[in-house]
């Protein structure tokens, strides 16, 4: 703070700033278009930034309203939107919650147990993951086509299907959730097993409540993987009601006709339940929760 | 109250392939006794401690606690409380509730769970922290708390595993103290891993040497025994430099003169040394290592001088109550006490004076010969 720092290092701050300025401006940007587009007249997808006759019609689509011409034509909304807002937020919620779940007891066995092919299983399930999931999108189809003839609420075009197909991506988030537990001092969980904790207690009781802040990282992680994931539900879901929002929205762009306006609106949309979800998880990304319980 | 009985206890974390930590361990440590674990680290003694916890299992061998076999016994019902090097609170919970948590999930309910955690918190002063979370404490006070969550177990055995390694110096004085007090009240079977020698010395009623184990030996159980006696009559050339700070000398040498009361080496310098061992076992011109401790010389001209070596000064310390000079006597360095402020000049020579009761003699394996006398100084 106080430390005294050479002239050179004036400049070398202000060019931080310039670059970071520059940044945050290329990221901020598309953005800016998009919601832009989305209040533009007509579905054009180049423009002003700033409309200068602004329009309502494509906001009122998504969010399911009619709308009237100047010539008394009332076009209705050509699709669900907002159901498939409310698809994507309950598959997301439920996907990220069970991933949460899965991947802390996994990371937990991984982190404190000692089982044969501990450390296989560990780098195994790394490397399996660093296969793009789009290449077995295939393998999805028949998996859950077959599922569904036994358990047809598990099957195809079933959010439990996509939801159970979301749950095979937890390898990196047990290796995240591992890192951090392998950071708490075990004596703290001995200790509770002197108290007559079993490992379950040790593990709920003293373990996860110090855990707080990387689960909320995780939920996040996995709430965000969900909403955005296009490919795998594009496969598993094909009716109409019964699409998530990301995969639904691209039904404004057949090569016909490209209803960018309306597109954009759809999108901006689907940006809400995440946002929402960061600012309520937030709160529990706090730092020095293990504070004071073992010596520094 | 409980006593703790351990019948050749074999440690190993990875049989066939590692090494074993423990072996041959044979102790019997008596209901109310306050035993302490000394050793240089590596010896196993923080793993004698979790097997007997319970937090590491026992590869052969058997645990006794209060006469119940206890080996496949899980931590929680052994009786046993511990309270970890590291403290281990629960970082989460204020004072209150880790105090509590144990008697918590015994499904104790809330007013019996204060009757047992507010005496407690008034034994160990801590009243007036009970609403704070440990981060809020001193070190002093966090050590506290870890001893008092032991207490409200009500545990037969107290096991403390190095529990004042992390405080400062004069807080450990302190808090030695009041361990010693509070077994003086409480009256339990107390077990206690240390590696300073001080705490080992003022606190135990019998002391527990554990050394590094070697490859081929049969146990690493060096010595139990009472601190005076671990002090005066070590078993073997490890105790003896285990034991006592500063360390003890050691000058290699040869049997001279053989004798039941006593008898003479001569040390590779050249020097005859007379010393008060029975070493009739052993015969003249065996290999020996003759010991002495730094505060067991006297001046050249003392009535107790038996025998002189002369040293070539290399550092004096003045500590104002006492003075050490560190000197080499042949290429071997040895630390003598002598009267504060004795000048010593580096590169000086320095006659020290050797009472023959004060020598500990040590044959080729390390086996201690057994002394006949016990130096007393007389000013």
């Amino acid at each position: 703070m106080g430390m005294v720092q050479p002239k050179s290092l004036k400049y070398r701050v202000m060019w931080t700033h310039i670059f970071m300025w520059f940044f945050l401006a290329s990221i901020i940007f598309p953005l800016l278009v998009i919601i832009a587009i989305s209040f533009r007249t007509g579905n054009f997808s180049v423009g002003e930034i700033i409309p200068s006759n602004p329009t309502l019609d494509h906001w009122k689509l998504a969010l399911g309203m009619s709308i009237t011409d100047a010539d008394g034509t009332v076009t209705p909304p050509p699709f669900p939107v907002l159901l498939w807002l409310w698809n994507s937020v309950k598959v997301a919620l439920i996907s990220a919650g069970l991933i949460v779940a899965l991947s802390t007891t996994c990371a937990y066995a991984f982190a404190r147990m000692r089982f044969a092919g501990r450390t296989l299983i560990l780098k195994a399930m790394l490397i399996f993951q660093m296969f793009p999931a789009v290449l077995a999108l295939v393998a999805y189809y028949a998996l859950f086509d077959r599922i569904g003839e036994y358990m047809p609420w598990l099957g195809l075009n079933t959010h439990p299907g996509l939801i159970f197909a979301y749950l095979g991506g937890i390898a990196l988030h047990v290796w995240t959730i591992k890192g951090y537990f392998e950071t708490i001092d075990q004596s703290l969980e001995e200790s509770a097993m002197l108290d007559g904790a079993s490992p379950w207690q040790a593990f709920r009781l003293i373990l996860l409540p110090l855990s707080v802040p990387i689960l909320a990282v995780v939920f996040i992680l996995a709430f965000i993987a969900a909403i955005t994931e296009v490919p795998l539900a594009s496969i598993l879901l094909q009716n109409m009601d019964k699409l998530t929002l990301a995969v639904g929205a691209q039904q404004y762009l057949y090569p016909q006709n490209y209803l960018w306006g309306d597109f954009a609106a759809a999108a901006v949309l689907s940006g809400f339940p995440i946002t929402i979800v960061f600012l309520l998880a937030q709160r529990w990304l706090v730092g020095g929760l293990t504070a004071g319980g073992v010596k520094g | 109250m409980s006593n703790v009985l351990l019948k050749n206890v074999v440690k190993n974390y990875n049989p066939g392939k590692a090494r074993d930590v423990l072996r041959g361990i044979n102790l019997d440590i008596k209901e109310g006794e306050f035993v302490v674990f000394v050793g240089p680290s590596g010896c196993g003694k923080s793993t004698l401690l979790r097997t007997i916890a319970g937090l590491d299992d026992i590869t052969d061998g058997e645990l006794y606690i209060g006469d119940h076999f206890m080996n496949d016994v899980p931590p929680v019902d052994r009786g046993v409380g511990m309270v970890f090097q590291s403290y281990a609170l629960y970082p989460h919970m204020d004072v209150r509730t880790n105090m509590g948590f144990g008697l918590k999930l015994k499904k104790m309910d809330k007013t019996q769970i204060a009757k047992r955690v507010d005496p407690t918190a008034e034994l160990l002063g801590l009243t007036k922290f009970l609403d704070r979370k440990p981060k809020a404490l001193s070190g002093g006070q966090r050590q506290r708390v870890a001893i008092g969550r032991c207490l409200v177990q009500q545990p037969n055995v107290f096991l403390l595993d190095e529990p004042l390694s992390n405080l400062d110096a004069s807080l450990r004085v302190k808090m030695r103290m009041e361990i010693a007090k509070l077994h003086k009240e409480l009256g339990a079977t107390m077990i206690y891993v240390t590696h300073d020698q001080v705490e080992a010395m003022t606190l135990a009623d019998r002391i527990v040497v554990l050394s590094p184990l070697p490859p081929k030996a049969t146990t690493n159980l060096e010595q139990v025994g009472a601190p005076l006696e671990l002090y005066r009559t070590p078993v073997n050339r490890f105790v003896a430099g285990f034991i006592g700070s500063p360390k003890m000398n050691f000058l290699t040498g040869m049997l001279e003169e053989i004798g039941k009361k006593s008898c003479t080496v001569k040390l590779d310098t050249g020097n005859l040394i007379k010393v008060s061992v029975d070493a009739s076992t052993g015969k003249p011109g065996d290999q020996v290592d003759l010991g002495l401790r730094p505060e067991h010389t006297v001046m050249l001209d003392h009535p107790q001088a038996d025998s002189t070596i002369t040293g070539t000064v290399k550092l004096a310390e003045h500590l104002g109550s006492e003075s050490f000079i560190h000197l080499e006597v042949g290429c071997t360095p040895f630390t003598v006490r002598v009267r504060p402020g004795t000048p010593a000049k580096p590169d000086s020579q320095f006659d020290i004076g050797i009472p023959a009761d004060a020598c500990y003699l040590f044959d080729e394996n390390g086996k201690a010969f057994e002394r006949t006398e016990i130096f007393v100084r007389q000013d």
